[in-house]
């Protein structure tokens, strides 16, 4: 497939169906699709994508759709599915489910502003609130990273040491809707990435049982915990994909994080998906300026990659956390990890949240100056600072 | 990083603009970046799309607010302003077809570009007359004004598999662009790069309303379908020949408001008190609530309400024109009563010395009770309106009249009587039923011990039959050639006079009266020959043939014969060259209006026909006299605050039965059967109060029982005065309102 201009949900959709069709040899791939804004595109394109073996069910559900898929990869199929804002609140039980029976399904998340009141645009408060369930968490900032990133998170997945779902995200219309030049990659080379699922604890004709019995406590503990490990596993075990991916598509997909002029940066600003790309735009000026500010890029939220922030931040006097959610009573949700994270290591660092185009309101570069502006005059961290409440200027609460 | 802003309306394909630029610059190597502002917009709004390209890689996911140059695909939209940010010296290219230098001054600081996209598409057939999908040539023009080489765009409308018209509308656009000289900025140094912090603001709450509104979206918004208020015509109204508001006295002696149900019938009908006693209440028979436990009893509620209500009638202002009314049965009556309402001069003249026509006449006092019938004569007295008794009028004498008047009614009813040859006609054994009950009313006739033979099957038999029996006669036999059922006869009086003794012979044809032995020597006793008849086809009225049977003859004792078979009009006193048209209106050589009514015109027979035709017969008059349009029917049907009206009549299928309760008909008192016998006294007491009114199912009418009301559970429903008032604001449509309503009354209709 060429480099193609099309939009994140098109290339998503793209992705999932080729990676479900890489299992052709296997079990097949399978999704349970339900619609909601703005991802409805995706499941489309899954639903027209002429799979050579395996079942795409339209159901009547968010919760049903995650049904399907984990019923599916259960079976040993390659499953996956698509939701968006309150569709992934109605979805949740399965999606805990899914986390819990180690299942490797990939979801792709618009991420939407989570109502009431309605809203379509762009806010990570949906897919933020599964943060404590057995999903891996990556955040996409356009739409090549969308295509990589989904490909990237079945062979993560599916690794033996992993074996965990994952949440693949995006902004809603700002990556789901754009059109932007995208290389989607061919067949022949995702079926040489995504080899056939092998899936440990599948279910079969010859030992037909159900799982998820009664357990007792300490086999409830000694289950989280290998999970917990699981979970330590995966930073690795994702470098391993990503220089796969590398060999197969000739591309760097990207890393858990990314980082801009960090090196020796007074003042680092830590973001995610399309605000970090624009807050980019911002370092580099700074940066011409002579000021000494850099930027660090999550993906991965789930696991925190507490370590790898560390390192990046290793200079930092300040850091500024731009936040495109909220977490009721306590601020932004980076913001909660990326102070845990610095707890008891860099006691001395300043870390300040910014609550930025909440609801989908628009980042603007200037936005992230004022942000930066306000970083560098603080000496000590102050409740979040909240900002695009009908104007660019922040507002104190 | 070039930056290009689209102004479109949603429909008009300002997204797909900004891809078709985006691959063409993709093509060439370029990153790219297009997308729209999404919302949630209709087609036809103000929408925007945004186009960027790079050589380098795109980090930057903002809108555009300071864009190099505008596109705007609406011309109408340049009120809206589509500057914003622009930077100087930017394209504004236009879709229009006036010239670009007509925007030059407006758009001093920028370079103008205009083409008429909208043509160019038509002119290729793109997209609908109304709505031609202007973008692929409007990438035509923004090639040529971005220095874009056409074969460029074209490979980008290639790439998104644009080909045909659309690569042909795009190559006239990038042909057909014109520009304009760029005027220099305004000297007013510009505000833009100046930053104005806006004041901290803070949005609507979500609990305390303070702020404003946030968009809520109140429960009637979730509906599809919403109630409201119907009417139907009930079958009684839509049945009664006088045209009375059957329902409407009905409900409001539920409401044991008798005079205003006595006000209701007046609007119609001058006699409440005669009809209550003599109709035939077609009202009855058609009463939907037969289908549960019987027909609501309306002829005595209408006699309780004409004898119990009080009504002061209030007449409208004199008018100067004078109406001439020719006979004072029903109809003249009635139309004389409107007459008198419309506020005209009327003047009744009466051949017979007092008023009143066959109701004083030719309805025994044991039905209709004389001092009944003055009450209500009293009550068109009171209008302006004169009585002129004793006073014939023929052919020479309505000529008269009509120069004398505005208009002339004539109501005189029936005056031919039905004949019936028996070999010895004109022998005092034999009379006609109408004179015979005209002389029992002006008691000059007894028949003690006499043997009666009454021939016919209509009141006046009945009537005949049962002053015969009160007269003392021995023996009263009716003569009737067809059967029960066709007996056109009011059933209560069929019944009542099988009460009394009286018997009646069905299928059976009089043919001769014959001389008999005289068993008493006076020579009045004979024998009425008479034969068996069977019923064959159906006739001209539906009613089956009566057939004789071959040698069925029988001899009836009798010592006298009673003829009530029926009248016919006598139409000698209208002057000739006028015809009747319509039964009505008789239209001829007289400058004068001329009316023909009640039976006289329709021959229908009953008072309450007779007492329609009287009113149409005024109505009419009014309308001719003044212009004034009367609808007809629009006194009775009157119209409720009603959402929608049907004219349909409503049956017991569209009435949800299983919510009434049955309850026995109440068919008031009669006098014992000792005084039936031989008085002439009014055998019907009435009813004891208006509570058999309350069995009425007003069908298809709202009578504020407010079920639905008690029912709505979302309590937006409430009865204000007379008015149902809906509050659509917050109803769901969930439509109990409607299975709740026993009569069919409230009904969805779709959103």
């Amino acid at each position: 497939m060429p480099v193609e201009v099309v939009t994140g949900n098109h290339a998503a959709g793209y992705a999932l169906s080729v990676a479900g069709e890489a299992n052709r040899t296997a079990r097949g791939a399978a999704c349970g699709i339900y619609p909601i804004t703005p991802q409805t595109e995706i499941v489309e394109r899954i639903a027209a994508f002429p799979f050579t073996k395996g079942r795409v069910v339209a159901v009547e559900s968010e919760h049903s759709a995650m049904g399907v898929s984990m019923g599916a990869s259960l079976a040993g199929a390659r499953a996956f599915t698509a939701s968006s804002s309150n569709g992934l609140a109605y979805m949740v039980e399965n999606i805990m489910t899914a986390g819990f029976y180690r299942l490797p399904i990939v979801m792709v998340a618009v991420n939407r502003t989570l109502g009431p009141p309605w809203n379509i645009w762009a806010d990570q408060s949906d897919t933020l609130m599964l943060r404590d369930f057995p999903w891996i968490q990556l955040y996409c900032s356009d739409n090549q990273e969308v295509t990589d990133t989904t490909l990237l998170a079945f062979r993560l997945a599916e690794d033996h040491r992993v074996l965990l779902p994952v949440l693949v995200c995006m902004d809603a219309f700002i990556v789901s809707h754009t059109q932007g030049e995208t290389d989607l990659p061919e067949q022949a080379d995702v079926d040489r990435y995504l080899p056939d699922l092998d899936l440990p604890h599948r279910l079969t004709h010859d030992d037909p049982r159900t799982l998820g019995g009664l357990i007792w406590p300490d086999v409830t503990t000694s289950l989280r915990l290998e999970t917990h490990e699981a979970m330590g596993r995966v930073p690795a075990v994702f470098e391993e994909c990503r220089s796969a991916f590398q060999d197969v598509f000739g591309r760097d997909p990207g890393g858990m994080m990314d980082t801009l002029e960090v090196e020796d940066a007074e003042e680092i600003l830590i973001a995610s998906a399309t605000v970090a790309t624009t807050a980019a735009e911002v370092v580099k000026r700074a940066r011409a300026e002579g000021r000494k500010v850099g930027l660090v890029k999550m993906r991965m939220f789930r696991p925190f990659p507490e370590e790898a922030l560390r390192r990046a931040c290793a200079s930092a006097r300040r850091v500024g956390v731009l936040d495109r959610d909220y977490a009721a009573g306590l601020g932004g949700v980076w913001w909660q990890d990326v102070r845990a994270a610095f707890q008891g290591h860099r006691d001395d660092v300043v870390i300040q949240d910014y609550l930025v185009g909440i609801g989908g309101g628009d980042v603007t570069p200037g936005l992230i100056e004022d942000v930066l502006e306000d970083l560098r005059g603080r000496e000590r961290a102050g409740p979040p600072v909240w900002t695009g409440i009908a104007t660019e200027k922040e507002v104190m609460v | 990083m070039v930056e290009i802003r689209i102004h479109g309306r949603g429909g008009q394909g300002g997204v797909t603009l900004a891809k078709l630029i985006a691959t063409s610059r993709f093509l060439q190597g370029r990153s790219v970046q297009a997308f729209g502002l999404y919302a949630a917009e209709r087609s036809g709004a103000p929408v925007q799309a945004f186009c960027r390209f790079d050589d380098e890689p795109i980090t930057n996911r903002n809108l555009i607010y300071e864009p190099d140059h505008v596109v705007v695909l609406d011309p109408t939209l340049v009120a809206l302003g589509i500057t914003g940010g622009l930077k100087p010296g930017g394209w504004i290219l236009l879709n229009t077809e006036e010239s670009p230098a007509s925007f030059a001054q407006e758009f001093r600081g920028h370079r103008v570009a205009t083409v008429d996209a909208t043509a160019i598409a038509r002119g290729h057939g793109l997209g609908t007359r109304s709505v031609p999908i202007v973008n692929t040539a409007l990438s035509g023009a923004v090639a040529r004004i971005l220095e874009i080489p056409l074969e460029e765009m074209l490979a980008g409308l290639a790439h998104l598999g644009f080909g045909g018209a659309n690569v042909a509308s795009a190559t006239d656009a990038w042909n057909a662009v014109v520009t304009a000289e760029i005027l220099a900025p305004p000297t007013e140094p510009s505000s833009d790069g100046a930053r104005t912090p806006a004041p901290a603001f803070r949005g609507p709450s979500f609990v305390s309303g303070a702020g404003g509104d946030l968009p809520g979206i109140r429960t009637g918004q979730w509906a599809s379908e919403q109630p409201g208020r119907q009417q139907y015509v009930p079958p009684c109204n839509d049945v009664c020949p006088a045209g009375n508001d059957v329902q409407g006295f009905l409900h409001a002696l539920a409401e044991d408001r008798v005079d205003d149900g006595l006000e209701i019938l007046l609007r119609t009908s001058p006699f409440p008190s005669v009809c209550g006693r003599v109709c035939p209440a077609p009202c009855m028979a058609e009463c939907n609530r037969i289908q549960l436990d019987g027909a609501v009893n309306v002829r005595q509620l209408e006699r309780l309400a004409g004898d119990e209500g009080k009504v002061e009638l209030v007449p409208a202002e004199a008018r100067p024109e004078r109406v001439a009314v020719v006979g004072s049965g029903p109809a003249g009556l009635t139309a004389a009563y409107h007459l008198g309402l419309y506020g005209y001069g009327v003047t009744v003249y009466e051949a017979a010395p007092q008023v009143g026509g066959l109701l004083r006449s030719g309805i025994p006092d044991f039905r209709l009770p004389p001092e009944v019938l003055e009450r209500e004569v009293d009550r068109i007295r009171s209008l302006d309106v004169e009585f002129i008794t004793g006073s014939p009028v023929d052919r020479i004498r309505l000529l008269d009249l009509a120069r004398a008047h505005d208009a002339v009614l004539v109501a005189t009813g029936l005056q031919e009587l039905r004949g019936l040859q028996l070999g010895v006609g004109g022998s005092d054994v034999v009379m006609q039923g109408i004179d015979f009950l005209d002389r029992v009313k002006r008691n000059e006739v007894t028949l003690n011990g006499e043997d009666v033979v009454v021939v016919g099957g209509g009141n006046t038999a009945m009537d005949a039959a049962r002053s015969a029996l009160r007269l003392g006669a021995a023996t009263v036999r009716v003569v009737y050639r067809r059967t029960r059922t066709e007996m056109p006869a009011i059933e209560e009086e069929i019944v009542e006079a099988l009460e009394e003794g009286v018997v009646i012979d069905f299928l059976t044809q009089p043919l001769s009266l014959e001389a008999e032995a005289q068993a008493d020597g006076d020579g009045s006793v004979h024998g009425l020959r008479c034969r068996r008849m069977e019923l064959g086809d159906p006739d001209a009225t539906g009613r089956r043939r009566p057939v004789e049977i071959p040698g069925s003859d029988f001899d009836v004792r009798c010592t006298r014969v009673i003829l009530a078979l029926g009248q016919s009009p006598d139409l000698s006193v209208f002057p000739e060259g006028t015809e009747v048209r319509e039964g009505e209106a008789l239209l001829g050589l007289l400058e004068t209006p001329l009316y023909a009514v009640g039976d006289l015109a329709t021959n229908d027979g009953t008072v309450a026909a007779a007492i329609g035709s009287g009113r149409r017969a005024a109505m009419h008059i009014h309308q001719t006299l003044t212009g004034e349009v009367v609808p007809q029917g629009e006194r009775t049907r009157v119209r409720s605050d009603v959402d929608q009206w049907n004219d349909e009549v409503i049956r017991s299928g569209a009435l949800r039965m299983h919510l009434f309760e049955r309850h026995p008909v109440d068919m008031g008192e009669s006098i014992g059967m000792d005084r039936r016998a031989t008085t002439f006294d009014e055998i019907h007491a009435g009813l004891p109060d208006a509570g058999e009114a309350r069995r009425c199912l007003s069908c298809g009418v709202c009578n504020e029982c407010d079920l639905c009301v008690t029912y709505c559970p979302e309590g937006v429903l409430k009865r204000e005065g007379h008015r149902l008032v809906f509050d659509y604001a917050y109803c769901k449509g969930c439509g109990i309102c409607v299975t709740e309503c026993p009569r069919n009354v409230v009904f969805m209709s779709h959103l």
